[in-house]
C-alpha cells in the first residue's frame, strides 16, 4: 500500500462524511442513522468480528487435519 | 403439438445434449454454443402467459408456463449456458459437454415448469447430469465427492417428491401455486427438498464439498444452476414464509464464517454462494413486492458475477494446477487479464457502485429495512462486509499478490476462457451502470432507485473500512492447512456405520431371504413330488409319482376340467 492509496481512501471517507452531514442531515429512516458515521463503525466492527469469531470457532471445533476423512 | 414440445427451451438444450455425440469433434464446441443461443431466442420470444397443457391420466400437465418471473430466470440460465460454453470451448470431453447442456436444460425446465411433476423430472435431471461434471475431474477425491453429491441430491429429490405426492392427495392438483404460510406435511416436505438444493444449512454441505472438486469448467455451470433454480422455486411457491427470513440471514452469515476458514479458493467461492443465496432466501421470506423483485434481480446478478468468479478461480487452477491459498501467491504479473476480470466479479459481489451486485443486493437489504426487520438488515450488511473481505480481498490477495509460498509454474490461459470472462465482466458492469435494463423485466413494477446519496455514502463507508480492517488483520486471514468440518461430517464420518446399516444389512437381509426361499422351494418340491405319500397315508410307499397312479390322474383331470369350464363360462357370458 502506497501513500496515495491511503490518501485516496481518506478522501473517499471525507467525501462520504460531508455528504452524510449535509445532504442526509434530516434522513432518519432507521435508528442507527442517528449515530454519525455509523456505517464506518459497523463496517470496521463487522470486519474484525468476522475474522476473530470465525477463527475462534475454527480453533474451537471446526478445524481438522487435512487427512481427517481419509483415515 | 410436437413442434410446440420441441420448442420448449429446456427440450432444445436436452436434445442438444443428445445430438452433440453425433457431431464431429472439431466443430462440437461450436455446436455447443448453438443450442443455448436458440434457447435464449425462444425464451425471449415466448409471449407472457404462454402455456402448454397436456393431459396425463386424470391430471393436467403444464410443461411450459411463461411469466415475467420465469422469463428472467430463463434468460439468465440460457445466457450463462452460452458463456459457460465459451469458457469450455477448448475442452474435448464429450461427456462433460453433453451433461452440461442437459444440466442447463434441466434448470430451464424448472424455470418454465407449470406443474409439479414436470418440475420434479427436470429437478432430478439436473442432479444426475451435474454429478458427471464432478466425476469428469477423474480423481479419487472427485469420484467420492460425486457419489456423495448424488446421494444427497437423490435424498433431497425424494423429500420433494414425497411432498408433491402428499400435495396431490390433499388437493388433487399438480399445478404450481404459491403456498400460504401454513405448515402442512406436504408444504414442509417440499420446502425441505427445495431448501436442500438452495443449500440452506444444515442441508448445504454438499455444495462446499462438491464444487471445489468439480472440473474447471463444470464448476462454472454448477455455480449457476442448482441453487438458483431452487431460489426460483422458493420465489414461486413460498413467498412470504417468515421462517425463510431467519434461515436466509443465518445462511448469509454461515457462508461468511466458513469462507474465513476455507483454504481452497473454489471452496471460498462455494461458501459465498451459500452466503449470497442467503440474501435471496431472506428476500423470499420478507415477501414484499420489493423483496421479491430484489430476490429475482439478485439471482440474476449473482449468476453473472459468481460464474465470473468461478471462471477466474478455474483459470488459476488450470494454469497453475493449484487451488489452495497456502500454495499460491505472487503470480499476478503472470496472469494480469485474469486478475482484472476476476476483480470485476469481486467488485460486483461486494456491492461496489457501478457493478451489478450493488443494484440487486441493496434492494433486498432495503426491503428488509422497509419491512422493519432492522436487526436482519444490519446482519445482512455484516454478511456483505464478509463478502468483500473474502471474495474481494482475501482471495485475490493471497492468490495473486502476497508472497509466493511454493514453486509455481503458470501455464497460459486459453483465450476462450478469457473471452468468456470478458462477457461475464461486461454484463456485470452493464447492469450495474444501467439497472433499468434489469428492473424493467422484474416480476413487479420497480419503485426503487439504487443510486441515492444514502446508498452511496453507506457503501463507501462500509467498503473503505472493511478494507482498512483487512489490511490491519491480513496476517490473520492467511490460509490454514486444515479442513473445516461441516455438516457433511454426519454422513462422511459415519460412512462405515451408514454402510453397515444401509448396504451390508440390506445385503444380509436379502441373502437370508434368498436362502430361506431356496430351502422352502426344496422342501416343497420334495413334498409335492408325490403328494399321495402324505395325502393318503394308507397307500404303500411303493406308490411313486412316476408310477401309474390312477387316483391322482383323475383328481388332476377334474380340476383342469373345472378350470376350462369356468374359463369358457367367463369368456362367453
Amino acid at each position: 500500500m502506497k501513500t496515495w492509496h491511503w490518501t485516496a481512501l481518506g478522501i473517499l471517507t471525507v467525501i462520504s462524511l460531508i455528504l452524510e452531514f449535509t445532504l442526509l442531515a434530516d434522513y432518519k429512516s432507521h435508528w442507527w442513522n442517528y449515530i454519525p458515521g455509523f456505517y464506518i463503525i459497523w463496517g470496521f466492527i463487522s470486519c474484525v468480528l468476522i475474522i476473530y469469531v470465525s477463527k475462534w470457532l475454527g480453533k474451537l471445533f471446526i478445524f481438522k487435519n487435512e487427512q481427517y476423512y481419509d483415515r | 403439438m410436437i413442434v410446440d414440445l420441441l420448442l420448449i427451451p429446456a427440450v432444445i438444450l436436452i436434445i442438444g445434449g443428445f445430438i452433440l455425440p453425433l457431431i464431429p469433434e472439431k466443430i462440437r464446441s461450436s455446436a455447443f454454443l448453438v443450442f443455448p443461443l436458440i434457447a435464449l431466442s425462444v425464451v425471449w420470444q415466448l409471449p407472457d402467459q404462454y402455456s402448454l397443457s397436456l393431459s396425463f391420466g386424470n391430471y393436467e400437465l403444464v410443461p411450459v408456463y411463461v411469466d415475467s418471473l420465469s422469463r428472467i430466470f430463463g434468460v439468465i440460465f440460457s445466457l450463462i449456458a452460452l458463456i459457460g460454453g465459451i469458457y469450455a470451448y477448448h475442452i474435448k470431453d464429450l461427456g462433460q459437454q453433453s451433461s452440461a447442456l442437459i444440466y442447463a436444460g434441466g434448470a430451464l425446465g424448472v424455470a418454465f415448469a407449470g406443474d409439479l411433476l414436470t418440475l420434479f423430472v427436470f429437478w432430478e435431471l439436473m442432479a444426475v447430469s451435474s454429478t458427471y461434471l464432478i466425476w469428469a475431474r477423474k480423481t479419487e477425491a472427485s469420484d467420492k465427492a460425486g457419489i456423495r453429491y448424488l446421494i444427497v441430491h437423490i435424498f433431497g429429490g425424494g423429500l420433494l417428491f414425497a411432498g408433491i405426492l402428499w400435495h396431490i392427495s390433499d388437493t388433487g392438483s399438480l399445478l404450481i401455486t404459491s403456498f400460504p404460510d401454513v405448515y402442512t406435511p406436504a408444504s414442509v416436505l417440499m420446502l425441505l427438498g427445495v431448501c436442500l438444493n438452495a443449500a440452506v444449512p444444515p442441508l448445504h454441505a454438499w455444495l462446499a464439498d462438491a464444487y471445489p472438486l468439480a472440473t474447471v469448467t463444470g464448476a462454472v455451470f454448477m455455480s449457476a444452476f442448482t441453487t438458483k433454480s431452487a431460489v426460483y422455486v422458493l420465489l414461486r411457491v413460498y413467498p412470504g414464509w417468515e421462517i425463510l427470513i431467519w434461515f436466509g440471514i443465518a445462511m448469509s452469515l454461515y457462508g461468511v464464517v466458513y469462507a474465513v476458514l476455507a483454504n481452497d479458493i473454489r471452496q471460498i467461492l462455494a461458501y459465498h454462494i451459500i452466503s449470497q443465496v442467503g440474501y435471496m432466501v431472506a428476500g423470499v421470506g420478507i415477501g414484499t413486492e420489493m423483496a421479491l423483485n430484489g430476490t429475482a434481480a439478485h439471482a440474476f446478478s449473482h449468476i453473472l458475477y459468481k460464474s465470473l468468479l468461478f471462471m477466474g478461480a478455474g483459470a488459476v487452477l488450470y494454469s497453475t494446477g493449484k487451488s489452495k491459498l497456502t500454495e499460491l501467491g505472487g503470480i499476478a504479473s503472470k496472469m494480469k487479464v485474469t486478475v482484472i476480470l476476476y476483480m470485476i466479479g469481486a467488485f460486483s459481489i461486494s456491492g461496489f457502485p457501478l457493478f451489478n451486485g450493488f443494484i440487486s443486493k441493496s434492494m433486498i437489504v432495503s426491503a428488509a429495512g422497509d419491512a422493519h426487520y432492522e436487526i436482519g438488515m444490519l446482519l445482512l450488511i455484516l454478511a456483505s462486509v464478509g463478502t468483500f473481505l473474502h471474495t474481494g480481498l482475501k482471495l485475490p490477495y493471497f492468490t495473486w499478490f502476497g508472497e509466493s509460498k511454493s514453486e509455481i509454474t503458470v501455464k497460459p490461459v486459453p483465450i476462450n476462457m478469457l473471452i468468456a470472462m470478458g462477457f461475464g465482466a461486461f454484463f456485470c458492469t452493464l447492469f450495474g451502470v444501467y439497472p433499468t435494463l434489469l428492473y424493467n423485466y422484474l416480476p413487479y413494477p420497480v419503485e426503487y432507485e439504487p443510486y441515492t446519496v444514502y446508498h452511496l455514502v453507506e457503501m463507501t463507508q462500509i467498503l473503505v473500512f472493511t478494507f482498512i480492517g483487512f489490511w490491519i488483520l491480513r496476517k490473520k486471514l492467511e490460509g490454514d492447512r486444515y479442513i473445516a468440518l461441516d455438516t457433511d461430517w454426519v454422513y462422511r464420518r459415519f460412512a462405515p456405520q451408514f454402510r453397515k446399516v444401509f448396504v451390508n444389512a440390506t445385503d444380509n437381509f436379502f441373502d437370508k431371504v434368498e436362502a430361506l426361499i431356496l430351502t422352502l422351494a426344496g422342501l416343497l418340491t420334495r413334498l409335492f413330488k408325490n403328494p399321495m405319500q402324505w395325502l393318503n397315508p394308507f397307500t404303500d410307499s411303493e406308490h411313486q409319482s412316476d408310477n401309474y397312479s390312477p387316483a391322482m390322474e383323475v383328481a388332476m383331470s377334474f380340476i383342469l376340467l373345472t378350470f376350462v369350464i369356468f374359463a369358457l363360462v367367463y369368456l362367453l357370458f
